[in-house]
């Protein structure tokens, strides 16, 4: 493998590779703001500009592919007053508004100018500042913010396949806007936001609700289709407020959708039920357990499996019911008119996927088969969700009785015998199967919401209370 | 072991004590200047540094804060919550900022660490109360205080 030094530091790369992506390999870090590794690069910030010897000038580690016997120096004395100066260019028309800024706390410009900038500023005259016009209902612009590294036009271009952001007017006056001042329209917009080197595109969702270095962070897996894309949640309080994407190569790259970004609304829900169901009225778990049982003695249980759970919970099901029940029948469901995995397919071009719950495939592997119609023997209908997956009609069964345990909604549950709440993705660690067949881990975020528990948790009430039950009767 | 003490006859006899101890009672007594003052009527000057009773600045009717959390991040007793909201006249302003008073420890961090200049501990030092008691944003941003 060819070799460069950087530093003094003897690295390996494979050809082709920049300066920036070796550089980090090895531990240095050289600042950047344009450059991003999953757009094209640009080198139009002139922040990553490193010394090579033997060129007479400076080069830009973005662009510039590393060579076998390279020497490059990033914090010679000629490096570190470019960077200076850089900095104080970019922050000529930045506003000093950290304070009420979103992006404080994890911003780029921020972070680079503590590190590489300096703390005064020469400038003093007016600075430049723009009108904001709306930007549709994800993305809040404001352009005085702006370092035009045009992250955002070369991300709408090439990765979400819409060019809806340009540069317009030229010089000083440059403007980063929508063509026409409309709206954005790409479904993958909250992504504008995680690129954005400074606070010019914030997400309206989290607008003003926490300031970033409060949030406690959980790498997991977003459930929103069958792609299972790595995603953090950021909670604080036991609540969430955002979800960010997270690198994956194979999976998501660094990119989610909005769907998936703002599924995290559906864990603190107002309608969502959170403490246990009995015929409609809010009960215990005692008597929401005891419910259970009794419906599910010497019956056929028809068992509806949400393609939103995990292996582990799908096992457990598995294992749980045979000794609860007389017979019971097995089939999966998620979403509408897709009852197999063999018909998952994408659903546009980057991520998205047609199967709106997470473990389809997963649970397909595990043995179950996709929700045909109701078997017409069982006494007792039990849907297992985690709330992703829309429930088929279970409203006129006639003599047969439904329980749910999982996340349902006031709506879903109307006609339900009993609700034994359950955990959505946020607060339940397990494994979930891609479309690609990759095993993820989901991580618990929070703690489970008001009153609910796990599914493994409820599995087992219900067994110790028939267990303790049986006992005192005999 | 209990060992007594040995005492001369002077020490025995306590007279000579007593008329010592009382002279001094009777010199701070009739003499000295008093410690104490007559609370309600009479107030003490303390010193404009004194870290009293907060209260947030207001510049032409609108307060100064703009709910950047600088202070309840610093806050070591963690009793400032504030939850900030937008309106048309300005962009980030606090829709909530309570002080627990009680939980506060005067260090005066939060002053320290605002940027705007908004949150200031006057010296207003008489802060009893007959229950828990959050001080909120519309007793706060009425200035008090002499600083």
């Amino acid at each position: 493998m060819p070799k460069c030094v950087i530093d003094g530091k003897e690295v390996e790369f494979s050809a082709g590779e920049n300066m920036v992506d070796v550089a980090k390999r090895a531990g240095i870090e050289i600042p950047v703001f344009c450059y991003h590794p999953g757009l094209t690069v640009v080198a139009q910030c002139r922040m990553c500009a490193v010394e090579v010897e033997k060129m007479p000038k400076l080069q830009t580690a973005c662009s510039t592919p590393v060579a076998d016997g390279m020497v490059i120096k990033t914090k010679s004395d000629k490096v570190k007053s470019h960077q200076k100066s850089v900095m104080e260019f970019l922050l000529v028309n930045h506003p000093l508004d950290c304070p009420i800024c979103d992006k404080s706390g994890e911003c780029d410009l921020q972070d680079t100018s503590y590190s590489y900038g300096d703390s005064n500023t020469r400038y003093t005259e007016e600075r430049r500042t723009y009108l904001d016009l709306d930007m549709g209902p994800v993305i809040k612009k404001s352009m005085n913010r702006c370092i035009h590294c045009t992250r955002c036009i070369r991300f709408g271009d090439e990765i979400a396949g819409i060019r809806e952001m340009v540069a317009i007017h030229r010089g000083n006056s440059t403007e980063i806007s929508t063509i026409d001042g409309k709206p954005l329209e790409t479904e993958y917009a909250g992504n504008y936001a995680d690129i954005c080197p400074t606070g010019s595109l914030t997400l309206k969702d989290f607008r003003f609700k926490k300031r970033v270095w409060f949030l406690k962070k959980t790498k997991t897996i977003c459930e929103g289709c069958s792609r299972g894309c790595s995603v953090e949640l950021h909670q604080d309080n036991n609540v969430i407020v955002r979800t960010i994407a997270r690198e994956n190569k194979e999976v998501n790259k660094y990119w989610i959708c909005d769907e998936g970004r703002f599924h995290f609304n559906s864990v603190h829900n107002q309608h969502r039920i959170v403490a246990p169901v009995v015929e409609g009225s809010h009960s215990d778990w005692a008597t929401a357990i005891h419910r259970l049982k009794t419906l599910s003695a010497n019956q056929t249980v028809h068992v509806l499996i949400g393609t939103d759970l995990t292996n582990e919970e799908v096992s457990a099901i598995k294992m749980a019911l045979p000794k609860a029940s007389k017979t019971s029948v097995f089939s999966h469901f998620g979403t509408p008119g897709l009852t197999s995995a063999a018909k998952d397919e994408a659903a546009d071009a980057l991520l998205k996927r047609k199967s709106k719950t997470s473990n389809l495939h997963g649970v397909e592997k595990l043995g179950i088969a996709g929700f045909e119609k109701f078997d017409q023997s069982a006494g007792l209908v039990l849907v297992f969700s985690g709330g992703r997956a829309v429930l088929p009609d279970v409203s006129n069964l006639g003599k047969a009785k439904v329980i749910g345990v999982g996340v349902f909604t006031d709506e879903e549950a109307k006609t339900f015998a009993a609700v034994l709440p359950a955990t959505t993705f946020a607060e339940k660690s397990g494994t979930i199967v891609n479309f690609m067949g990759i095993e993820q881990k989901l991580q618990a975020a929070i703690r489970p919401v008001g009153s609910s528990k796990q599914i493994s948790e409820i599995l087992m009430l219900w067994q110790n209370q028939q267990g303790s039950e049986g006992h005192s009767n005999g | 072991m209990l060992v007594k003490a040995k005492t001369s006859l002077t020490q025995r006899f306590y007279i000579f004590d007593i008329v010592k101890g009382l002279y001094i009672t009777m010199k701070n007594m009739l003499f000295a200047k008093k410690v104490t003052i007559q609370f309600p009527e009479e107030r003490r000057n303390y010193s404009n540094r004194y870290r009293g009773l907060h209260y947030i600045k207001a510049t032409n009717g609108v307060e100064n804060c703009t709910a950047c959390m600088l202070c309840p991040t610093v806050c070591p007793a963690e009793c400032i919550h504030i939850e900030a909201g937008e309106r048309p006249d300005k962009e980030k302003y606090p829709v909530k900022f309570e002080i627990d008073v009680l939980r506060c420890c005067f260090c005066g961090m939060c002053e320290e660490a605002c940027p705007k200049d908004a949150i200031k501990l006057s010296n207003i030092y008489e802060m009893t109360v007959t229950q828990r008691t959050i001080y909120e944003k519309d007793f706060l941003v009425e200035q008090r205080g002499s600083k």
